[in-house]
């Protein structure tokens, strides 16, 4: 478990979403009738309106669409890292839906390189992720 | 829906009144004073009397005073109107709009419309304190990753369109450039010494790719805008400045499914809808105020307005056609947020008026009739806001 000070707080749509990658899953909503994934996972399917959704889990991979690098971090836990790269990741699933992460390569970054998941157990109840360059 | 009528009051409603505070680093009064001491300049300015005020409207988050302690404050005993709206600079023309609905309505009769705000010395984004990541929507999910600041949000946006279009820093530095030097001329600007586009690229990085000078200001100040209707307003000592448009809602965040390139900017959908209301197209336009909390959105907006295809801001900056003098689109007269100060885009209001009545002194443009204000675009929460104004 890593020490954190800014730890995610889990609200009733979101407890299921934190807990999966505590344990070791990116995990988010996804339609039962159409099929549509949503992130940030939500109550209702943003494709169909439906409401039967299930948490599903990601392949988690997919490819950088934008990135930054981050040279002023205001955050207590990223300073360690500073310069670092925030990528905004397109994931495989789904191509309107882009999940951001500090993403760890030796490489230069560039759009479209292939990206993967690496959770991270912050509590027994919460994760995070990582991105990592394939 | 697409065709649907518009019965936006348009003209209806007009600004008759501008008040400011110093914009500062440290304005050592609370915000509450801070609101006071504007809405009493422009009900001043406006020649009119605080027992005239019916209506108040605001927006911010948690970090303003509300209409019913203003209120109370001001004695007003029977309030007919008030928004206090939560979010930032997205939402900062819907009051604007709203505060032209309820006139338009015969709701309320003088409405004012402020912005208070200690950014720097109460409430500076993200300092080094560890909030607790309890924030609604998308933040929930990027603040554990340390992308908790708009600079960084709007840095993503912008390497998309570097990505699609070719745009450069330099682009983004030109912007800067311009802004600063528009600011040479304001005595309420916070930074007014010029800098080269030169000093700009030697800026120290933030969020790469945005340096240093590609960032707004933190301000403490407030702004206040006293609105009646427009028959009322001709028998006021100011030209009347009607807002002849607005819309808000619109926009399309990053975090909303099915937009699927933020490179396109989010400007587009409400612009449509803005120039429905005033019965205008980009054309009619003198000048804009563009919500300029980081260079890259005042890019995107001279294109989801209308006035440059994508891609073509860049050529058209190297020729001129946003300058003050000799542009054809003067944007950000006062120096913007970038260089006069960061009031969450109510100080754009109060300088398009200024502007529209011809006070504006050494930075006087020379078409002054319509001018186009705008809030954040929308990248961020999603919403975005903006209004036309139009002397009478």
């Amino acid at each position: 478990m890593s020490n954190r000070l800014i730890v995610p707080i889990a609200d009733r749509d979101t407890t299921a979403y934190w807990q999966a990658l505590a344990n070791g899953k990116l995990a988010t909503t996804h339609c039962r009738d159409c099929g549509n994934w949503t992130w940030p996972p939500r109550p209702i399917c943003s494709g169909c309106h439906g409401a039967d959704l299930s948490l599903d889990e990601l392949a988690g991979t997919g490819e950088v669409f934008s990135w930054i690098v981050v040279h002023r971090s205001t955050s207590p836990d990223m300073m360690q890292y500073a310069p670092y790269v925030l990528a905004m990741v397109r994931i495989d699933e789904q191509r309107d839906i882009y999940i951001p992460g500090r993403l760890i390569s030796d490489k230069e970054v560039h759009r479209g390189m292939r990206v993967h998941v690496q959770t991270e157990k912050i509590t027994d109840a919460v994760g995070d992720l990582v991105w990592v360059a394939d | 829906m697409k065709n649907k009528k518009n019965r936006f009051p348009s003209g209806q409603a007009a600004i008759v009144g501008i008040g400011c505070t110093e914009f500062s680093k440290d304005s050592g009064v609370s915000t509450f004073a801070l609101a006071t001491r504007a809405i009493s300049t422009a009900i001043a300015d406006a020649g009119l009397k605080i027992d005239d005020i019916d209506g108040l409207c605001t927006f911010g988050t948690a970090d303003s005073i509300s209409p019913n302690h203003l209120a109370q404050a001001l004695g007003i005993q029977s309030l007919s109107f008030y928004v206090d709206q939560y979010l930032g600079g997205s939402v900062s023309m819907s009051v604007i709009g709203q505060a032209a609905l309820a006139v338009g309505a015969g709701i309320a009769d003088c409405v004012v419309c402020y912005r208070a705000i200690n950014s720097r010395s109460e409430q500076r984004k993200g300092g080094a304190k560890a909030p607790r990541a309890d924030m609604p929507w998308d933040i929930q999910f990027k603040l554990p990753q340390g992308y908790m600041v708009p600079a960084q949000e709007m840095a993503m946006n912008a390497r998309a369109h570097m990505l699609r279009y070719g745009t450069k820093n330099e682009d983004f530095g030109r912007l800067a450039v311009l802004c600063r030097a528009n600011a040479v001329d304001n005595e309420r600007a916070m930074m007014r010494k010029p800098f080269t586009l030169d000093e700009y690229m030697e800026s120290e990085w933030i969020a790469e790719p945005f340096h240093k000078l590609d960032c707004c200001l933190e301000t403490d100040g407030a702004v206040a805008v006293v609105v009646v209707n427009a028959e009322r307003a001709r028998d006021l000592p100011h030209r009347p400045v009607l807002i002849q448009g607005a819309a808000w809602g619109g926009g399309v965040s990053i975090a909303n499914n099915g937009f699927d390139d933020p490179a396109v900017s989010p400007a587009g959908p409400i612009a449509e809808r803005l120039y429905a209301t005033a019965g205008m197209g980009p054309r009619d336009i003198d000048f804009a105020e563009f919500y300029d909390c980081f260079t890259f959105p005042l890019l995107s907006q001279i294109e989801g307005y209308g006035f440059a295809k994508a891609g073509e801001v860049p050529d058209m900056l190297k020729d001129g056609a946003f300058d003050r003098t000799g542009g054809s689109l003067p944007v950000n007269t006062h120096g913007g947020l970038l260089s006069e100060g960061y009031l969450h885009g109510m100080n754009h209001v109060y300088e398009a008026v200024e502007q529209i009545r011809g006070d504006a002194g050494n930075r006087q443009v020379a078409k002054h009739d319509v001018a186009l204000v705008t809030g954040q675009l929308g990248y961020i929460s999603g919403y975005s806001s903006a209004t036309i104004l139009k002397g009478a």
